[in-house]
């Protein structure tokens, strides 16, 4: 455990001396007051147009959670998806290409290790992500009276889909020495698991009629870390729904693990 | 100084049949050695020899394909921890992380290769020291000059002293001055005044003039095998030059050498 905080600390700085870092962090905080104020203006234009209609049934059912905060979690975590790949390109390639994973592998130190520091490190700077992104549903409890527990929900929802792509991209990472490849490569992985994944069982969906094709289709359905993701934002937590991330984070950093072993034979 | 077989101490390196194949291509085939504590080894040979691979073996970097290899008793297959922490390591290249300074980045190696948090800052400040790195000490890797990276690395390599140095080429690329003021280092790495038990080095060079200057003893490898192995004063005591006997060996192509059969233990 020494070890994975030794590593974890000095990768987590290093964060801070790459210009990458603070563009990631500026980007965040620049589009997360971006979507917050835009959910904000819109659900106040409903409220109007509700109350000018006299909708009371709608004017009941609308609250802070299901219209601002749910909705600011989703944008957020659609931008995560473009800027967590950016985070983790350099946890593993890095080290190849400074020749420190020299370094790293004749030190007494496990490959777990080395592969938790790395996480650990990522993870961290996700994790002030959240923090940053947190600060505008905190907002509100100025002002108004959200429902705290959808709103942890929703946070603790945003910071395990994070979690999981930075191990994705931590993999993506260990696959080459050059960054902008892991980036790549840890962007359409992120995109393809988050994204895309609704998408193809939409089209598994179409086809109709086959009994497989809705075994694969739900299978997928529940890879996609949206639709897990959608549960926790909408309030619900789920021990299924918690698993499954802790089960993405296991299996990516299972592999990460296997390629920085494999290093050693080739 | 003998060739270190008679040693009764726990050797600092005892290697065994080592051999390591890529496929078809055979890098390095049953090497047999050991090397006594305090004893600085140079090992030669001419470029793609297989230098470079058999340091990796001894560091644990990569494993070997046949053989043994124990670093302090500690076997680098079934106690890799336990080697490894032995052993200090320069490769060719020193594997530095540019953007920390020289004291951050020694202290980050201290802690990785199990200095005991107390004893962290004096390992540390004594490195630096010794490499001669105090007055960069606060100065970011990546803005020094090659000559003091090279530094940087051999901090590295002693700051947890262990009992085996793995260097590989530690002068390239460093001018006469600093070629000189490393060597002096690695010859008192080993000396026994040193007071910290002493270091074995094991050293690779194609410079032969650097071996004269600091090695007790020569290994030289020709195609992935051993072909000498001897004091460094045996070797030379026909008057023979070191250069006329590498040029002898590495002219010879792949024909086993008599000494071979002579040098393994």
């Amino acid at each position: 455990m020494r070890h994975v905080a030794a590593i974890a600390g000095r990768e987590f700085r290093s964060f801070f001396v790459s210009p990458v870092a603070f563009v990631v962090l500026t980007l965040w905080s620049v589009l997360a007051g971006t979507f917050f104020l835009s959910t904000l203006f819109d659900f106040q234009q409903r409220v109007l147009l509700a109350q000018q209609f006299q909708q009371v049934d709608q004017l009941a059912q609308m609250n802070l959670n299901d219209s601002l905060v749910s909705p600011f979690l989703g944008a957020m975590w659609f931008v995560m998806l473009f800027l967590l790949p950016a985070v983790t390109m350099g946890l593993f390639a890095n080290d190849k290409a400074n020749g420190t994973d020299e370094l790293l592998l004749t030190s007494p130190l496990t490959v777990w290790e080395i592969v938790f520091g790395k996480f650990a490190a990522a993870a961290g700077f996700a994790l002030v992500m959240v923090a940053i992104a947190a600060f505008y549903p905190g907002l509100l409890f100025y002002f108004g009276e959200p429902d705290v527990g959808k709103t942890l929900a929703g946070l603790l929802g945003l910071m395990l889909v994070s979690f999981a792509y930075v191990a994705v991209g931590a993999f993506a990472s260990s696959l080459t020495q050059n960054q902008l490849i892991a980036f790549i490569v840890g962007l359409v992985l992120i995109l393809v698991m988050g994204v895309m994944l609704p998408f193809l069982v939409d089209i598994a969906f179409s086809g109709a009629g086959v009994p497989a094709a809705d075994a694969i289709g739900g299978l997928m359905r529940w890879v996609a870390t949206g639709y897990h993701f959608e549960h926790l934002i909408s309030g619900e937590i789920d021990t299924a729904d918690l698993a499954y991330f802790v089960v993405a984070i296991g299996v990516f950093l299972t592999l990460s693990k296997a390629v920085v072993e494999s290093s050693r034979w080739r | 100084m003998s060739a270190g077989i008679e040693v009764t101490e726990t050797p600092a390196i005892e290697v065994e049949g080592l051999c390591k194949r890529y496929g078809d291509f055979e890098a390095v085939h049953g090497l047999h050695f050991r090397v006594a504590p305090g004893e600085v080894v140079g090992l030669l040979g001419p470029n793609a020899a297989g230098k470079t691979t058999t340091m990796r073996m001894l560091t644990g970097f990569i494993p070997p394909s046949d053989g043994r290899v124990l670093i302090a008793g500690h076997d680098v297959l079934t106690d890799p921890l336990g080697a490894r922490a032995a052993v200090g390591y320069l490769p060719e290249s020193p594997p530095l992380y540019p953007e920390m300074t020289v004291r951050a980045y020694v202290s980050f190696v201290a802690s990785i290769k199990d200095v005991p948090r107390r004893e962290r800052a004096d390992a540390v400040e004594r490195a630096i020291a010794r490499c001669g790195l105090s007055e960069v000490s606060r100065r970011v890797i990546g803005q020094l000059s090659k000559g003091y990276r090279q530094r940087v690395g051999l901090a590295q390599a002693i700051v947890h002293e262990p009992e085996v140095l793995v260097l590989d080429e530690p002068t390239v690329g460093l001018d006469p001055i600093q070629i000189r003021e490393i060597r002096g280092l690695i010859a008192e790495l080993a000396s026994p005044e040193h007071g910290r038990g002493r270091q074995s080095v094991i050293l690779s060079t194609h410079i032969l003039n650097e071996v004269e200057a600091i090695c007790q003893r020569v290994m030289m490898i020709h195609h992935g095998r051993m072909v000498i192995d001897q004091p460094l004063a045996e070797l030379t005591a026909g008057g023979q030059r070191l250069e006329e006997v590498f040029a002898h060996i590495t002219s010879r192509d792949d024909a086993p050498s008599p000494v071979d059969a002579e040098a393994s233990p």
